[in-house]
Parts: C-alpha cells; structure tokens; sequence
C-alpha cells in the first residue's frame, strides 16, 4: 500500500468517526447513541489495523484486537444493559437545541484546525493530514458531555473523547506502546463500569436520571 | 526489592481485604499492611538517600523527588490507616460489614495507584495510575450512600476523568516529540536525557494540556470544583488522603512533565502558566473561604489555595522559591492532613459539618479542639509553624521576579488568613450545645497526630539537616 492510498483511506476513516460523534447530538433516542459510539469504535478498529498493516506494526494489531473487544463489544453492551433498566427515560435532554448546538460544533472543527497546526504541519507521517479531526473529535465530545443532561449522553460523550484522544496519539506516531494502551482500555473499563454503577445510583435517589438534578452541592 | 515490597504490599493487602470475613481479621490486616508499607516506604528513602536513583527494569525508577512523594504517601496512609480503624467503628453510616471491607480493601487499592504513579518512570503508566487514583476514591466518597455523596462522587468521577483524559493527550504529545527526536519512549528518563532536542512548540502545547489535565487532579482553579464537594463529603481519614497527599500526586505528574518541558523550550513559559494558575487558585479559594458555612468545605478551598501557592512557588523558580515551593508542599500534607482528620472528630460529635452548628469546640473536646486550632494556624501561615517559613521563601523570591503577581498573591492570603479564623473562633468558643456529649472521641486514635504537629513545630523552627538535604537534592531534578 502506497502512503498516498493510506493517507486518503486514513483522512475517509477520521471523517466518518467525526461524523459518527456529531450524529450524537442528532440523535434523540439513547439507543441509538450507543449504536453510534459502537460504529465509531469499529471505524478506529478498522483504523488501527489498516495502520498496523502499513507500518507492520504487530503491537498495533493488537491494539485493534484489544479496542475491538472492550469498545465494539463490551461497553456497548454495559450501555444497552443500562439503557434497558432506566427504562423509561429514553430521550437525550439537551440544554442547547440541535441547530445552535451542530454551530459550535462546526465552531469546534475551526477552533481544531488553528490548534494542530504546528503539529500536523511537522509531522511527516502520511496519518498527519487527519490529526485536526480527532482532535475536532475531543472537542465535540467535550461539548456534548456539557450540553446533555442524561446520565447515559454524557457517558458517551466521554468516551467519544476518549476515543478521539486514542485516534489523536494513533495519527500522531502510530500509538503509544501496547503496555500502556492496555492500561488505558482497563481504566475506561472500570470507568464505564462504575458509571453505570452510579447511573443505578442516581435513579434510585433521584427517580430519573437528568443530572440536571445535581445541584444540591452549592456554596 | 525495596520497591517490588512497597507496590506489592498494599496490592497484596487490597486483594486480601477484599476476600477478609471479621471485622477484627480486617482492622488487623489493614493495620499490619498500612504499618508494612510505611516502612518499605522509609526504606526506599534510606536507599535514595545518595542521591542514585532505585530502578526495577524499564517500568519502575524512584529518584529524590519520588522518595519525597513516597515518603508522604505512606507516612500520611499509615497515620490515615490508623485514624480510619477507630472512625469506622464510631461511624454509624459504616455499620454493616459489606462497607468496611469496601473501605479497608479501597484505601489500599487507592495507597498502591498513588504509589505506582510516583515510582514509575513511564509516563503513560504514571497517567494510567493517576486516573486509578480516581477509580479507587470514587466509591470511597460516596460510601455514606446520601444524595450528596452520591452527587459529589459522580460529579468527581466526571470531571476527574476528563481532566485526565486531556492530560493523555499532553502524554501523547511529548511521545510524539520524543520519536521525532529519534528517542522512541515514554520514559522520563529516556525524554528528559532527550529534552534539548524535542520540537519546543509542541512541548509547549503538550504543557498546556498536561497543565490542565493534572492540575484538574491537583485541585487548580478553575478546574477545582469537583474538590470541595468529594473532599468534604468523603469520610475524615479518605479527605485527609485526597487533600493531604492526592493532590500532591497531580501536582507531581505536572511537574515531571514540566522538567522535560522545561528542557525543550525553557521554564519561562511554564513558569507563566504556573504563576497565572497559582494566582487564581488563590483569589477563587479566598472568594469562597471568606464567609465559608461548613467547615469540611472550608478545609477543601483551603487546599485549592494552598495547591495555588505551590504553583506561585514553582512558576517563580530560581532556587529559593522552588525551594520553599517542594517545602511548602510538605507543610501542606501535615497541615491538612491533622486537619481532615480532626474534622472526622468534630462531626462524630456534633453530627453536622456547618460551622453554625459547632460551638464551644475547646470546652467539649479540649484535644481536639486545641489541636484543630495549632493546625489552623499552622494552616494560615502564622509562626512558630512551618508553613510561615515556606511561605516567607516563596514570597521573598516571588517580590523580587514577579513582583505584581506576589504582592497580590499576599493581599489575597490576609484575606484568607481573616475569613478562616474567624470561622473557626465562632467554632471553638462559647458553651456547646445541650445535647452534645462532652469529652473527645477516639481519643487514643488522635495519638498518633502528635506526629503531624511535631514536625509542622520542628520543621518552623529549625531546618533538620537531613530535611534540607533531602530537599536539596530533589531540586538537582529540578535543574535548581
């Protein structure tokens, strides 16, 4: 495989993970919001080894082995297990409505470009091209985890972050070393894990599960 | 070996806790676990003592500067143990056996990510154990099960693992800085050996998101606010840990990265940053001390501005402040940490944490009482304390580089200086309310504090030479 055919194949890839964080904040019903983390985590899945296999890099297919199970199998089915239990409360609340919200997102992808300049313009690496939209990527996961109020939304809009930063240390230099990418699925793991503990939690005490309802904790 | 037995004891002891039926077979094994690592913990310090730094492979290294952080791990954890196993027996909340061995099998847990992230030379799996440090305390401060603890858990889990998670990208970026240098490696040795030949712009701008990320754990405005609510409603002997010692574990993931920074494009523009972030640390702490109505949270503010002044100490540089700065540090654990746990006491006995409802302190449990007013005015800066000297280094190198910045630093800690006693003067006079019972709680489990104020009382009035020359050689590191 040419860098050339890698780039473009890299650059396809990161816009259909952007993509898949933006269509979050489209999404109304929490099922599907999994679906569209789980999608994007196949994406970098996929990206991971088609990087593995131009740079013959073994540690890096392992990598996508790893992400493949904990985030495309895994913790969607932690999620959908929760989604299931709150039952009723379903619909995604946001703060800021869909059209000013898609704004600051394009405002977010702007912001990214000016950010990872310096770095993508000295990378010589043929991923370099796609580092804006990963980050564009943390950017917007950052932003749903403020604008939506559910429990679950904001859960997805961390790990949507997280992903973004993975996919941003994957275009940066291949990754960094497998022992650490290992460690950092594990804390996303247990982090997953004991947010949904406290989603149980937080409908038990509150009956719903808008964080909104949080505020009891002021000066 | 020494540093295979200091990882492996709270880890073992964590696992064991876990498995453990019998509240005795617990309080033992936690009490023997917290003893055992303290003292692996004062042997590897005997061991860095040279100055040669203690390294097991590729993974662990421990250098001066990890020595100190060790030494206040397990020092302030074994004093915490201790505290903890009387706490929990006079907490009713901690009844049932199921929370105990969650607690005693946590506080190990969180002792060994603490110990990990300060002996490790990877920086990425510094960073995996500082976001362990979270995943342990979270259910710790929710262990009281209120809606309260439950919002300030949830609300700490959040915003801890986001900050971090921006702290990976400045991990990231300094790999990425390293490779291109042709040095492919998270080892902090490997970058800091490397640090004149990385891209300074992208140090720069992996500093600014190490920056936000560790002082999100660090407790640094404006990213602070999940602190006062997890520091005030997690159990006395797990706040004083977090305040104490956990902090000091963010501030020091930030400054290993800034010593390679520093290297790479030179200390003036992490010295900026620090001083600027010091600076705000201090006026949001002195915004919220001023007419603070619960005493946990006031201890909280107090240590986002005490975080604040470290920074102002490390962002001014040159070989006083740092040294005050690493000083002041120390100062700050013993303080806070005396502190947190008298609280624990205090709200025993009158089962509120709002300063209106605590009265007459002094006459219904004068150790307590007394104690509570050494530590905070140990706390506020006042002689013959330690801090007043930590201070006083930081500020007289502060009003000769920075002089706008320290002289406001200063207006802004007499004003903290004013709105906390005068907090605390309502809590320890008049007569206590009918209904309290009088004389100390736990009071054989407060004996081992007598610790804390001997060294806050030593350390303000001389400077111990073994101290100054443990200090000395951390700030080597730090190129001071």
């Amino acid at each position: 495989m040419s860098a050339e055919v890698v780039s473009r194949l890299v650059n396809l890839l990161s816009f259909a993970a952007l993509g898949l964080t933006v269509l979050l904040i489209v999404r109304i019903r929490l099922e599907g919001q999994v679906r569209a983390f789980a999608w994007q985590s196949l994406i970098l899945a996929a990206l991971s080894m088609l990087i593995a296999v131009y740079s013959g890099s073994l540690e890096l297919f392992g990598v996508g082995i790893a992400l493949f199970a904990v985030k495309v199998v895994l913790i969607p089915r932690v999620l959908d297990r929760a989604v299931a239990k709150i039952g009723l409360s379903r619909v995604a609340a946001p703060y800021l409505a869909t059209a000013p919200a898609l704004l600051i997102c394009a405002l977010l992808v702007t912001v990214s470009f000016y950010v990872m300049a310096p770095v993508a313009e000295s990378n010589p690496l043929p991923t370099a091209d796609a580092l804006p939209l990963a980050f564009a990527g943390v950017l917007v996961g950052f932003f749903i985890m403020v604008n939506r109020r559910r429990a679950v939304t904001q859960i997805l809009g961390f790990l949507m972050l997280e992903n973004g930063i993975f996919q941003l240390a994957l275009l940066a230099t291949y990754g960094v070393p497998f022992l650490v990418e290992m460690g950092v699925f594990l804390d996303v793991l247990v982090a997953v894990l004991i947010m949904e503990v406290f989603i149980y939690h937080i409908k038990d005490n509150f009956d719903s599960i808008d964080v909104g309802e949080l505020g009891k904790l002021k000066e | 070996m020494i540093l295979a037995s200091l990882l492996l004891i709270p880890l073992a002891a964590a696992g064991l806790l876990a498995l453990a039926r019998g509240r005795k077979t617990m309080e033992m094994l936690h009490a023997l676990a917290s003893l055992g690592t303290l003292a692996a913990g004062a042997a590897l310090a005997a061991q860095t003592s040279s100055g040669a730094p203690l390294a097991a492979g590729d993974l662990f290294r421990a250098d001066s500067l990890s020595a100190l952080m060790v030494v206040i791990v397990t020092f302030l954890g074994a004093l915490a143990a201790l505290y903890a196993i009387g706490y929990l027996r006079a907490e009713p909340d901690a009844a049932r056996p199921a929370t105990v061995r969650l607690f005693f099998a946590l506080f190990h847990l969180f002792i060994f990510t603490m110990l990990v992230a300060v002996t490790t030379d990877n920086l990425g799996v510094m960073w995996v154990a500082v976001e362990g440090t979270t995943l342990a305390t979270v259910f710790l401060v929710n262990l009281r099960r209120t809606r309260a603890s439950l919002e300030a858990a949830y609300k700490y889990l959040i915003l801890s693992s986001v900050g971090i998670a921006l702290a990976f990208i400045g991990t990231s970026l300094l790999y990425y800085a390293g490779a291109k240098a042709g040095e492919l490696a998270v080892q902090w040795s490997a970058l800091h050996a490397a640090a004149g030949s990385l891209n300074p712009e992208v140090a720069r701008l992996a500093f600014v998101f190490i920056l936000v990320g560790y002082g999100t754990k660090a407790g640094l405005a404006p990213m602070h606010t999940w602190l006062p609510d997890a520091h005030s409603e997690a159990p006395a002997p797990i706040s004083a840990l977090m305040s104490g010692v956990l902090l000091n574990v963010g501030l020091y993931a930030m400054l290993r990265c800034k010593i390679i920074v520093d290297g790479a494009a030179g200390p003036e523009f992490t010295n900026r940053l620090l001083v600027g972030m010091g600076l705000l640390s201090l006026l949001v702490a002195a915004a919220f001390l001023v007419r603070q109505r619960n005493y946990k949270r006031m201890l909280a503010y107090s240590s986002v501005e005490h975080m604040g002044i470290v920074c102002l100490g490390l962002g001014f540089g040159g070989y006083g402040a740092l040294f005050g700065a690493l000083f002041h540090l120390v100062n700050h654990a013993l303080s806070k940490s005396l502190l947190f746990i008298l609280s624990g006491n205090i709200l025993l006995q009158y089962h509120s944490a709002e300063i209106a409802d605590v009265r007459g302190l002094l006459r219904a449990a004068p150790w307590t009482g007394a104690l509570f007013l050494a530590g905070i005015v140990a706390l506020i800066g006042l002689p013959p304390f330690a801090p007043f000297m930590s201070e006083f280094l930081i500020f007289r190198a502060g009003l000769e580089r920075y002089p706008w910045a320290a002289a406001a630093a200063l207006a802004l800690l007499v004003v903290v200086f004013a709105g906390m006693l005068a907090s605390v003067n309502r809590m320890l006079y008049g007569a206590p309310p009918a209904a309290i019972a009088p004389g100390d709680r736990l009071r054989m489990w407060l004996a081992p504090l007598a610790a804390n104020f001997a060294l806050l009382l030593v350390l303000g009035v001389s400077l111990p030479a073994p101290f100054e020359d443990a200090l000395r050689r951390v700030l080597q590191i730090l190129g001071a």
